[in-house]
């Protein structure tokens, strides 16, 4: 079945949309597409034709905005998407011996989902918290001042 | 000379409890600026702004005064709080965003209300979840308290504010990629002239465009004066205020790497690097410091030579680098400088936002230059081949850049200072073909051969309170 947003969803949008000039309903594009992805968990050609369609805008205008920033998946994903911080500050406190133990831990490289389709571990740039260098991201929540226990302890967590 | 001292104001109560509500940022204090701010008119405010030398946190230091006199005619116009924040190495305004938001909200009906805006919007970093959910919370407050809406505090203006969520573009933060951005595009910076959008802007609208830090700093400068703000910052010896460039009000010092305590430092500007090293515990481990970048990943890097530089917007610009947007990294002796290299350039290549040629092409050629001379594949004359590469993207010599924004000048600075004032360090990688990470006093190239400033730093006078 085609993709439409659920009825609370769709008033979400309709309210995003009064934030911009009626005649510039694309400004609502990122939100929009957040609330998709959301729901949907990656923004499929589906999802990208829905959106298009509320917009008024064209289906090759989503593609362009998809495709430019990394926050949004054009295809799975897993359930939990897990961001390490490769960046200077976290760096020079020693991230790269994390992110080795990470892709151990879950046997896959950046970019890519484990077997079970539980984690998408991605790569991130700064994530503005140096002081609490090395850091990552779990879904929403920020984790710092990593340690290999403490990372063992937050996979562990994952389901 | 005693220890250098911190001096908080816009995190003056940051850690204090719930200090996100509205309650508990009334109690101390918030929101007082509206009881005088109705009474000024649009022109008083600019005299006020433009008089107590404020300027931009975000990166390139424009005197807000300034900016605002810029501000196109057109209907509607338009304010946007940028809180991208993702230089690296920048962390002040997450603070702000999780633990203090409603000092934003209060900024933005300042700027609001002295440039006639009655929509603004705050592009917030995708990546801050908990950010946005704080302020999207004290905004829904501010409008059930009638401090935003139809009538601000109970007077005839009118401001609504909206966030808008980014997708983790570092392109995002340069102010036209931002508008692009909200207008529903690629983040793709616009060509310049208009060079500010205060002309033509988001919807072709005049728009400002300010760094949260500078926006909180309206309610501190109504509340208390301009003459308060200018006696706060750096004031250089026989030079009376007023005449020197503005230094003025505390910096939101954000200071990483390795050092004993990271975390964001508020003190006067003027205080030097040395200081704020000592400030944030010193070195790690009583090491020796081997590299201070001054300002965020884009700013020139700065050896132990240099670190007796106050760190404010004139001093940094003489020692030919720049406060930028605060975020002070610093690396130790064990640091591999070709490798720290490396991983900003790896960053530049994956952010460049592709629409000019010299940049697409030219950062990860840059990159890949220091890849090899790092994996020991270095070959000789590499690091003069890098230097010209980089600064054929923009000259940091000329300060002119062959591309559409400044993010040109972010890549070869960095570049650049790195290869010629760690020159012995690459070198080393190239004829041991390996990484090789020398003692301090060997990796630095003396400052006679790449880094002589062309002027004196000016003194700064030193204040009493900035000592215990
Ligand atoms: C590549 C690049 C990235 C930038 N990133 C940010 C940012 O994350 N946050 C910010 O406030 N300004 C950033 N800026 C500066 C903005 O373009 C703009 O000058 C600033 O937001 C204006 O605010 P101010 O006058 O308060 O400094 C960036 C500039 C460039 C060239
Ligand atoms: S300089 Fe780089 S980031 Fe800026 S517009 Fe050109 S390609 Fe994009
Ligand atoms: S470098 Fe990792 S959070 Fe800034």
């Amino acid at each position: 079945m085609a993709f439409e947003f659920t009825p609370e969803r769709l008033a979400q949008f309709h309210e995003l949309l009064t934030h911009y000039p009626e005649e510039h309903a694309r400004a609502a594009m990122l939100p929009t597409l957040h609330l998709a992805q959301e729901q949907n968990g990656y923004l499929s050609q589906d999802v990208q034709a829905y959106v298009a369609g509320l917009l008024g805008v064209s289906e090759a205008q989503v593609l362009d905005v998809v495709t430019f920033y990394p926050m949004f998946f054009d295809a799975p994903v897993g359930k939990h998407i897990v961001r390490v911080c490769k960046t200077l500050s976290c760096d020079l406190c020693g991230c790269r011996e994390i992110i080795e133990h990470i892709k151990e831990r879950l046997e896959v490289d950046f970019d890519e989902t484990t077997e079970d389709g539980s984690v998408t571990l991605l790569s991130s740039e700064c994530l503005a918290a140096c002081d609490q260098a090395p850091v990552m991201m779990i879904n929403d929540d920020l984790h710092g001042r990593l340690t290999l226990e403490r990372v063992d302890e937050l996979m562990d967590a994952l389901e | 000379m005693g220890k250098p001292k911190e001096r908080r104001i816009l995190y003056e109560n940051i850690d204090a409890p719930d200090m996100h509500t509205l309650d508990v940022y009334r109690r101390h204090g918030g929101y007082a600026s509206l009881e005088k701010l109705f009474d000024l008119n649009a022109e008083q405010l600019l005299d006020i702004v433009r008089d107590s030398g404020l300027r931009g946190r975000g990166g390139a230091g424009v005197s807000a005064g300034f900016k605002w006199n810029l501000m196109g005619q057109g209907e509607p116009k338009y304010l946007i709080a940028n809180a991208d924040e993702s230089e690296p190495g920048t962390f002040s305004n997450r603070y702000i965003l999780q633990h203090k938001p409603h000092m934003l909200i209060e900024g933005m009906i300042i700027a609001a209300w002295s440039l006639g805006v009655h929509k603004a919007y705050v592009y917030v970093r995708g990546e801050f979840t908990l950010g946005k959910k704080r302020l999207d919370a004290a905004i829904q407050e501010a409008y059930e308290a009638g401090i935003l809406g139809e009538s601000v505090a109970g007077h005839d203006f009118a401001l609504d504010i909206y966030t808008h969520a980014g997708a983790g573009a570092y392109i995002c933060g340069e102010e036209t990629g931002l508008i692009e951005s909200l207008e529903g595009k690629r983040g793709q910076p616009r060509v310049k002239p208009p060079f500010f959008p205060a002309a033509i802007g988001v919807f072709m609208q005049p728009t400002m465009v300010h760094n949260v830090e500078t926006l909180s700093n309206l309610p501190y400068i109504i509340n208390n004066g301009t003459e308060w703000y200018q006696s706060l910052g750096a004031v250089y010896k026989d030079t009376p205020r007023g005449v020197d460039p503005m230094n003025t009000g505390t910096k939101l010092y954000c200071v990483s790497g390795h050092v004993e305590k990271p975390g964001v430092y508020e003190v006067e500007m003027g205080l030097t690097v040395r200081e704020l090293v000592e400030l944030a515990g010193g070195v790690r481990g009583g090491n020796e410091v081997k590299a201070v970048i001054p300002g965020g990943s884009s700013a020139p890097v700065l050896t132990p030579y240099e670190l007796d530089v106050p760190v404010d917007f004139t001093c940094l610009q003489m020692a030919k680098t720049m406060l930028g947007s605060g975020g002070i990294i610093v690396m130790d002796e064990t640091t591999c400088t070709v490798r720290a290299l490396e991983n900003l350039m790896d960053f530049y290549a994956h952010e460049s936002c592709g629409q000019c040629t010299p940049c697409r092409v030219g950062t990860p050629w840059t990159r890949d230059i220091v890849a090899r001379i790092e994996a020991g594949k270095g070959r000789p004359g590499d690091v003069d081949h890098l230097i010209e590469v980089a600064n054929n993207v923009a000259n940091i010599d000329t300060f002119t850049w062959n591309t559409i924004c400044v993010f040109g000048i972010a890549v070869s600075w960095p570049a650049v200072s790195f290869a010629r004032k760690f020159r012995p360090e690459f070198e080393a990688h190239i004829e041991q073909g390996k990484c090789v990470t020398l003692p301090v006093s060997e990796a630095v190239a003396p400052p006679e051969e790449n880094y002589a400033w062309p002027q004196e730093l000016p003194e700064v006078e030193r204040k009493p309170t900035w000592d215990y």
